[in-house]
This record gives structure tokens, sequence and C-alpha cells, in this order.
């Protein structure tokens, strides 16, 4: 970023300055904002997926009971639904 | 220079700001602010929200309404302290998926699908939003209910509903749909009104505290009553919400003990309101209150009326407005949520629609597909609105697993994962849930069935 203002003949040109103290105070700005999250609560932090959980085999075949607790009972509301609707 | 030195020494690199950022950070200034001046009650006020309203949300109108004929069945006994338990099991709850979204910054969906494959986050999502949509209706009605008091009709509620569900998201803020959201919630103290109107009998409110009289009655139906009361303290769009929200809101591990606060407090006015509804329809046990028929207790209001006058029936009609309105907010919300964290998309009150236009439209499309169906001519509502408990029995029982698996890892919680006490106590309660839970959708089925009752 440009540090000084450029020197067009004797004077500073006014637009060119403008746009300085613009840039900057939108540095300034960001810099106060990231300041006020944490690094992990920005949106190009959350949208990066997090890493599958390494499941042991005891967590995983409490899983797989799960699933089939899930079809298992789903299976029956499916069926009460209907039954009711009727 | 070692690696580890080089990688100290070179400059932080800031993330690219998004519109989400930016607004989410102007809420987080204020904490600061508030935090470093010791400002506590600034400090509460700003940090409240999602654990109210996941539990005033959950006394909508079908809880309400179920309040109120335990009381007009049962009389006062044995649910007056039960209902209070019932809150503190809630608690146990929500307070793990609050803890869990204010330390990931993610939310309940987006963390199942990553962490335990899609197969479970798609799943979670889709029964979610099918159970949702059942719950919407039985919103609707709850909201029409309460408008027939007033000779208004369904079109009226209709478009309330939806109107406030526009409304709410026209801010693009969450805090601002939270405070607007709040403010509505804190209406469901209307209930608790009513129980004053209909001047309860004290004597015998103080000698229900000790859980008696027990409710009479054969044995299934009782075991199928507490059954589907305790399988309904926590609700599959309870724990989507409060983590999406508390994740929504920029929570952070420093804010984990207020978010107890907002959790804690939102389970005592929820019980407070509840026990109100209650003792409203337990004015009605002497006038053959187990015998209003009709659904969501179409009757309730007039009932009321010609028991403690027009002020209680007016006042529960209004409450039943609140509590259908306040739910479909929520609920709406749950469910846009959960769809754009499947999908993978911007999901957050602090995007814009155009940014987020899958979050935008599940929220409104679901509520507007509920309020279709109440319009049409001849729809099994009764049996819609009774089909959503029994709906979330298959997902409840999963949820609460993967929740309480969230909370354990460590991978994810560092050292705000469960510790032992909370896994022993926690565990317990959802356990408990999850089995009554699953028994109500069970003991339905064998009804169905004809192998029981």
């Amino acid at each position: 970023m440009r540090t000084t203002a450029p020197v067009i003949g004797d004077r500073v040109h006014p637009a060119t300055v403008e746009e300085e103290l613009d840039a900057r105070r939108k540095e300034q700005f960001e810099d106060e904002l990231i300041m006020d999250l944490e690094r992990d609560q920005f949106v190009a932090e959350t949208s990066q997926p997090v890493q599958p959980a390494p499941l042991s085999a005891r967590a995983g075949a409490a899983l797989w009971a799960l699933r089939v607790f899930v079809i298992l009972v789903g299976l029956m509301v499916i069926y009460t639904f209907i039954d009711q609707l009727h | 220079m070692h690696a580890s030195e080089a990688i100290a020494a070179a400059p932080l690199v800031s993330p690219p700001l998004t519109a989400e950022d930016i607004a989410r950070s102007l809420d987080r200034s204020r904490v600061h602010h508030a935090r470093r001046q010791n400002k506590r009650w600034r400090l509460l006020w700003l940090l409240v929200g999602p654990g109210i309203l996941a539990m005033l949300g959950e006394n909508d109108g079908p809880s309400m309404i179920a309040y109120a004929s335990d009381g007009a069945q049962y009389g006062l006994g044995f649910f007056v302290p039960f209902i209070p338990v019932l809150f503190a099991m809630a608690f146990v709850c929500q307070e793990m998926c609050m803890r869990v979204g204010a330390v990931t910054h993610r939310g309940y969906g987006e963390l199942v699908l990553q962490r335990y494959g899609r197969a479970w986050g798609w799943f979670g999502a889709s029964d979610l939003t099918l159970t949702n949509l059942v719950t919407l209706v039985a919103e609707f009605v709850s909201i029409r209910v309460g408008l027939a008091y007033f000779h208004l009709s369904s079109g009226v509620a209709v478009a309330l509903g939806l109107a406030l569900v526009v409304f709410t998201l026209s801010g693009g803020r969450y805090w601002r749909w939270e405070r607007i959201v709040l403010g509505m919630a804190l209406f469901n103290g209307l209930f608790l009104l009513a129980a004053i109107l209909v001047k309860p009998d004290l004597g015998a409110l103080g000698g229900s505290l000790d859980f008696t009289p027990f409710p009479g009655g054969s044995f299934n139906t009782l075991l199928l009553l507490l059954a589907s009361t305790i399988g309904a303290t926590v609700t599959p769009w309870m724990i989507f919400f409060q983590q999406s929200a508390s994740a929504d809101k920029g929570m952070t591990p420093s804010d984990v003990r207020h978010g107890r606060y907002d959790t804690a407090v939102g389970g005592v006015l929820a019980a407070m309101f509840g026990v109100g509804a209650l003792i409203a329809g337990a004015a009605l046990l002497a006038h053959n209150g187990s015998g209003i028929q009709g659904f969501a207790g179409a009757g309730f209001p007039e009932a009321l009326k010609n028991v403690a006058g027009g002020a209680a029936g007016a006042v529960f009609a209004l409450g039943l407005i609140e509590a259908g309105a306040v739910a479909i907010l929520t609920i709406s919300a749950s469910t846009a949520y959960a769809a754009g964290e499947c999908i993978g998309v911007s999901h957050s009150f602090n995007s814009s629609p155009r940014n987020a236009v899958v979050f935008y439209a599940a929220n409104v499309g679901v509520a507007l597909l509920a309020a279709v169906v109440i319009l049409i001519p001849g729809a099994p509502l009764l049996s819609i609105a009774l089909n959503a408990n029994v709906l979330a029995t298959v997902l409840l029982p999963a949820s609460l697993v993967l929740m309480v698996m969230l909370a354990n890892d460590r991978g994810l919680m560092g050292p705000w994962a469960n510790r032992r006490s909370t896994n022993v106590i926690g565990i317990a309660v959802i356990a408990f849930v999850g089995v009554c839970g699953a028994a109500y959708g069970i003991d339905s089925f064998l009804l169905r069935i004809h192998l029981i009752g």
C-alpha cells in the first residue's frame, strides 16, 4: 500500500489523498472487526468442513445399533401415521 | 531459525470478511464492551436468547393444550411438580447443545454430517423437516383456535403466521430476529395470567407438590400419557435450533456460563407458564373438562369463559395465538438451519436473502406449506397434529445420542467436552427421555395393530 501521497507539481492530488485515507479507515475497521471475532468464527473458517470423527469399534457398533433401531421404529411410525390419517 | 520460530514470526493472514462476519462482529463488540466495563446485567441481556427461545418455543400450542387437558382430566396433582421436572431434564439436554454451538461455532446438522457421515446428516435434516412440517400444521391450527374465540377465520390465522415469519426475517440481522421473537415469547406468560384468573384452590395447589394425587385410569393409558409427556420434553427441533442459534449469535466459550443462565431461565419460565396452563385447565375438572373434545382443545377458551369469566377465556385464547406464533418462528428457523447446514450453503440470519437463498427459502417455505395444508377443505388436521409427536419419536433418540457424542468429542470440544459428572447425569436423562419417546411411538403402533389395548 502507498504510504506517501503522490505529488503533482508542487501539490498533493486531493482525490488520491482521500482514497488513501479511505483505504486506511477500511483497514482499521477490518482490524477492529477481526479482534471482535474468534478466528474460527469467520465464515471462511466455518465453511471448511471438520474432519470425520475417528470412531472406536464400540462407537461404530453403537451407531449401527442406532441405525437398526431407527429403521424399525421408523417403519412402525410410518404405519401408524398412515393408519391414523385414515 | 527453527521452523517453529519462522512460523511464529510469520505475520498472521486475516481471513476475508463477509457481510455475515461484519454483522456478527458488531454484535460481539457490544458483548466485549459490556464485559470490559463489568456491566453484568447488560452482558446477560446481550447473551440471552437461544435458550429462552428453545424452551418457550417448546411451550407451543399443542403442548399448552396438552397441559390444560391434563389439568382438566386429572386436576391439580401429579403433573404440577412433574412439569418442572421435565424442564429440568430439558435443561440437561439443551445445555449441551448450547455448549457445542458456542465452542465449535457450527450448527448441529453440519457437525453431524461432517463428523458422523452424510447418511446421519441427511437423515436428521430430512426427518426434522417432515416432523417440523407436521408440527407447524398444528401450530397454525392453534392460532386458528385462538382467533376463532374472537370470531376470526382460518384465513386470518394463515395470514398472521406468514406475516410474522416474513416480518421477523426482514431485519437481516440475527440480533433483530432474536429480539422480536423473544418479545413475543414472553407473552407465553398469558397462561400464568389465565391461571390467576381462574382463582385456583391454593391449598390443593400446595398439596400437589408431593406428586399426589397420582393420575387414575388404566395402566396402559397412564403409561402412554407419561411416555408421550416425557418423550416430548425435548424435541428434535430444539436440539437443531439451540446449537445453530448459539453459533449464529456468535457465542464463544467465554459465554458458556451466560448460555447456561439463558437456558435455565428459559426452563424456569417455560415450567411456570406450563403449570399455569395446567391450573387453568384444572378449573374445568368439575365441569366435565375431560369431556372437552375437538382438536387442540378448541373448546377450552369457551369452556373457561363459562366457568371463570370472559377474561380467562380471552387470555387463554390469546395465549394459544402466541404459543402457535412463536413456535412457527422457531420451528421454521430450525428447518432453515438444518437445510442450509446439510446443503453446505450460508445459513445465518446475518446473511442477506440474496446470499442465503436456501436458508430464507426454507424458513418461509416450510411455514407456507403448513399454512396451505390448513386451508385445504377436509384436510385431516386432527390426525396430522396427533402424528407430530409420533414422528418425533423416530428422530429423537438418534438426535440425543449424536448430540451426546458431539458434546463428548474432545477433538471438537477440547476442554469444554462433557465431564464425567455431566455424562452420568446427562446420559441418564437422555436415555430416559429417548426410551420414553421411543416407547410412545412403539406403543402407538402396537395399539394400532391391536396387539395391546
